[in-house]
């Protein structure tokens, strides 16, 4: 199984709408592809050498092992064992770097709450450390997910069925002020039909996909949910079910479940 | 290899059926494979004679087979008798075998219900059993006419001649030898197969299977009436007594065996099951297409599609509500839509692959029972694995799933530790960031698993249904409540033997 690959950087941190941080590309694209290596965003380039000249040597180097950390940034404990500073030195230099100068900043991997991740100051971490389009500080922002499942479903109930572009469309339409992206909708609508919300189809072009082109993914409300038959009894979800036997000290005519679910207290 | 639970479930029914030897023998065949009546013997503790008649039911019902394999290096042969699991279980389910028929053939079920109270009989036997239920009053059956009942079951594939007794069968050719069915067998895939191969060899073809009787002729009829049991006015006269006089005139056919044919009664249960669990899913409009489908299948050419003729199909729904203003481009575009597509044989005929909704409606099965048991988080994560063929990395689960990274976290370790998905360590490559990664993938076995925790259900409904007769026999002031209580459990017994059947026979 390969790593994760990092998703791109925002394009146009500006459009980003209130409830959600930046854009990115589908997970399933994502890691179809090799992980890229760590490097800066290209936009942005390594202090000039003339406020680099002003730093002390140690933090200057420093700082440019930061950079070349990129957008993923580099933990504390790399940046003492790459430069051969004791703890306390280190500490002091990057209090430095960040407190004082500001060329650097601190970043709380969402995946390793407890460590520290330093970067430049000008980048923005990678997805991979923030946890990408729906977190919110480390934290999963729940309330934004649910309001744009909602604002799908909506959508997929008004339209019939559906294509990501439409469902993205009438959304845009209903609610201008957000700026959802259409990542951000296909990860929202793949949720949703895991959690059998809504039916992932292909269209065929005929009959209520007339509007559609032929094999075009199209989403539908999912139909009343199956299943369910061996919850009927209280065996099905028995969490003892595997020290339950015929003749041991649990079987079904000593079994509590049974006795409630047949209300057997008489 | 059958399952620990489900050795003890078809333990538990020849046990309500037959008694506790039979039972014993039962499963002892069922623990340790086929094997000779000395060895069933000195296994059991009981006498030849007692395993004798034991095995003697079993087989008259149609739960042994008795087959011969070489002894030693020699000619000499040995009879082994070898247990059906399958035809055990479905003894869970003649009510709903009467209920095909019922709804299919109704003047037969009599016939059918006397082959599964007796196992095996012969056309002879049926005819005296159907004469001796007739009730005072009534008009008592002419043979001719059960004859023609009879002979309706088996073109319909619903009755059947009886297998071979005792087929040869080599299980080195097996490539397993006689030493080790002895032992508790091992390996899950060679067992299975001996024992298919064992029931194969046994089967005559289809032809002879369903061999009708053939109808005597009116002389011949004639021949052998008797003026006390004629009926009046019937323009072929039987004798309804005359079994004797006429079993030596047709011994061939009066001698033959016959026995259900569970394979068709599962089949027409299969899909009754398909056809009812898509109804729900249906858009509006396409229900009386689909309901037409089924109602027009005639014949199949195998147990896992069902194939119907597009005339038939639109004779049906023109019957239908709303029906009639469809037009043959709309029925055959829904068809299409209902994954029905037009057969191979005949461009003029739609065939459904029932496999796939008997597929889907186990995985839907297990994703119910995992959402009921773990939450909605589990349902969604459980799914994710279902529909991806590879392993998953936790952070691609975080990601698809946008859940909460400490609920997803914990989640896949309750259903790791529950054994419904498999971790896997990958250590990571350089410059990752991480020095290791979790894969997960749904457990290979965790349908196995499921099936075993059905047959463990049903085995305690059947203990609670036991234990609650007990209740009644013991002389409860509460008798009335007991009744209702046993009903429910009968009916949920009754309910999960669906799941059984879903995960088992279809």
């Amino acid at each position: 199984m390969p790593p994760r690959k990092r998703p791109p950087q925002p394009t146009n941190a500006s459009e980003t709408p209130p409830e959600v941080k930046t854009r990115i590309s589908p997970p399933s694209k994502l890691c179809a592809a090799a992980p890229p290596a760590p490097g800066p965003a290209p936009s942005v380039s390594i202090l000039p050498a003339n406020i680099l000249g002003s730093f002390p040597p140690p933090e200057r180097e420093i700082y440019k092992l930061v950079f070349s950390g990129g957008d993923k940034g580099m933990t504390q404990t790399d940046i003492r064992i790459k430069m051969g500073m004791t703890a306390s030195t280190l500490t002091k230099h990057m209090r430095a770097l960040v407190n004082t100068k500001g060329v650097l900043k601190v970043v709380t991997n969402v995946h390793k709450r407890g460590e520290k991740i330093y970067m430049d100051a000008r980048v923005d971490p990678s997805p991979e450390i923030t946890g990408g389009t729906w977190y919110r500080n480390g934290q999963l922002d729940s309330e934004a997910v649910a309001s744009v499942r909602l604002r799908c479903l909506d959508q997929v109930e008004k339209l019939g069925v559906a294509t990501a572009d439409s469902i993205l469309s009438g959304i845009s339409r209903d609610y201008p002020s957000v700026g959802y992206s259409i990542e951000q909708i296909r990860d929202i609508l793949r949720t949703m039909a895991l959690d059998m919300v809504l039916e992932e189809v292909r269209s065929t072009g005929v009959g209520e996909f007339s509007d559609l082109r032929a094999g075009r993914v199209c989403y539908r409300r999912g139909g009343a949910p199956q299943g369910g038959m061996m919850e009927g009894i209280p065996c099905g979800v028995c969490p003892r079910i595997d020290e339950c036997s015929p003749e041991g000290v649990i079987s079904p005519s000593t079994c509590v479940y049974y006795k409630k679910w047949l209300q057997m207290d008489f | 290899m059958v399952s620990q639970h489900g050795i003890l479930l078809a333990a538990g029914i020849i046990f309500d059926h037959f008694g506790p030897l039979v039972s014993k023998v039962c499963r002892c065949l069922l623990r340790h494979g086929a094997l000779p009546l000395q060895e069933i013997v000195r296994r059991l503790d009981l006498s030849p004679g007692q395993v004798k008649n034991s095995l003697l039911v079993l087989i008259q019902h149609n739960c042994v087979q008795a087959f011969s394999s070489p002894r030693g290096g020699g000619d000499k042969t040995a009879t082994h008798y070898l247990a059906i699991f399958d035809n055990i279980l479905h003894r869970l389910r003649f009510s709903k075998f009467l209920s095909v028929i019922r709804a299919d053939i109704p003047e037969s079920e009599a016939l059918l219900e006397g082959l599964l109270h007796n196992g095996r009989l012969t056309f002879d036997q049926l005819v005296e059993r159907a004469i001796y239920k007739v009730t005072e009053g009534s008009i008592r059956p002419a043979r001719e006419e059960i004859r023609m009942n009879f002979n309706k079951l088996v073109y319909a594939h619903y009755v059947e001649r009886c297998p071979k007794p005792e087929p040869f069968v080599d299980p080195l050719q097996d490539e397993q030898p006689t030493s080790t069915r002895k032992r508790v067998p091992k390996t899950v895939g060679k067992d299975l197969s001996f024992d298919k191969k064992v029931v194969n060899t046994a089967a005559l073809s289809d032809a002879e299977k369903f061999s009708e009787i053939p109808y005597i002729t009116e002389d011949a009829s004639h021949a052998n009436d008797s003026p006390h049991s004629a009926i009046a006015g019937a323009k072929r006269k039987h004798e309804a007594l005359g079994v004797d006089e006429e079993l030596n005139s047709t011994i061939a056919e009066n001698e033959v065996l016959w026995r259900a044919n569970f394979e068709k009664f599962i089949f027409c249960l299969k899909k009754k099951f398909c056809a009812e669990r898509k109804k729900p899913k249906l858009r509006v409009g396409t229900r009386p297409i689909w309901e037409a489908f089924f109602e027009a299948n005639l014949t199949n050419k195998d147990d896992n599609s069902v194939t119907s003729p597009l005339n038939g199909i639109l004779a049906r729904v023109g019957q239908k509500e709303g029906g009639t203003s469809m037009t043959i481009d709309h029925v055959t575009r829904v068809l299409e839509e209902l994954n029905c597509s037009p057969s191979s044989e005949d461009p003029d005929a739609f065939t459904l692959d029932l496999s796939r909704i008997v597929e889907a409606s186990r995985y839907e099965e297990m994703e119910s029972l995992v959402k009921k048991k773990y939450g909605q988080e589990a349902f969604t994560i459980f799914r994710l694995l279902v529909t991806q063929d590879c392993p998953v990395e936790t952070d691609k689960i975080i990601d698809t799933t946008i859940l909460d990274k400490q609920i997803v976290h914990g989640t896949l370790y309750k259903l790791w530790k529950d054994d419904y998905i498999d971790s896997e360590r990958i250590a990571s490559g350089t410059g990752t960031g991480n020095s290791q990664f979790f894969v997960w993938r749904v457990k290979n076995t965790f349908q196995e698993q499921f099936i075993d925790n059905l047959y463990h259900a049903a085995l305690n409904l059947r203990q609670m249904i036991n234990y609650i007769i007990e209740l009644l026999l013991e002389g409860s002031k509460d008798e009335t409540k007991l009744r209702h209580r046993k009903n429910i459990l009968i009916l949920a017994l009754t309910r999960h033997d669906d799941s059984l059947m879903l995960f088992h026979d279809f």
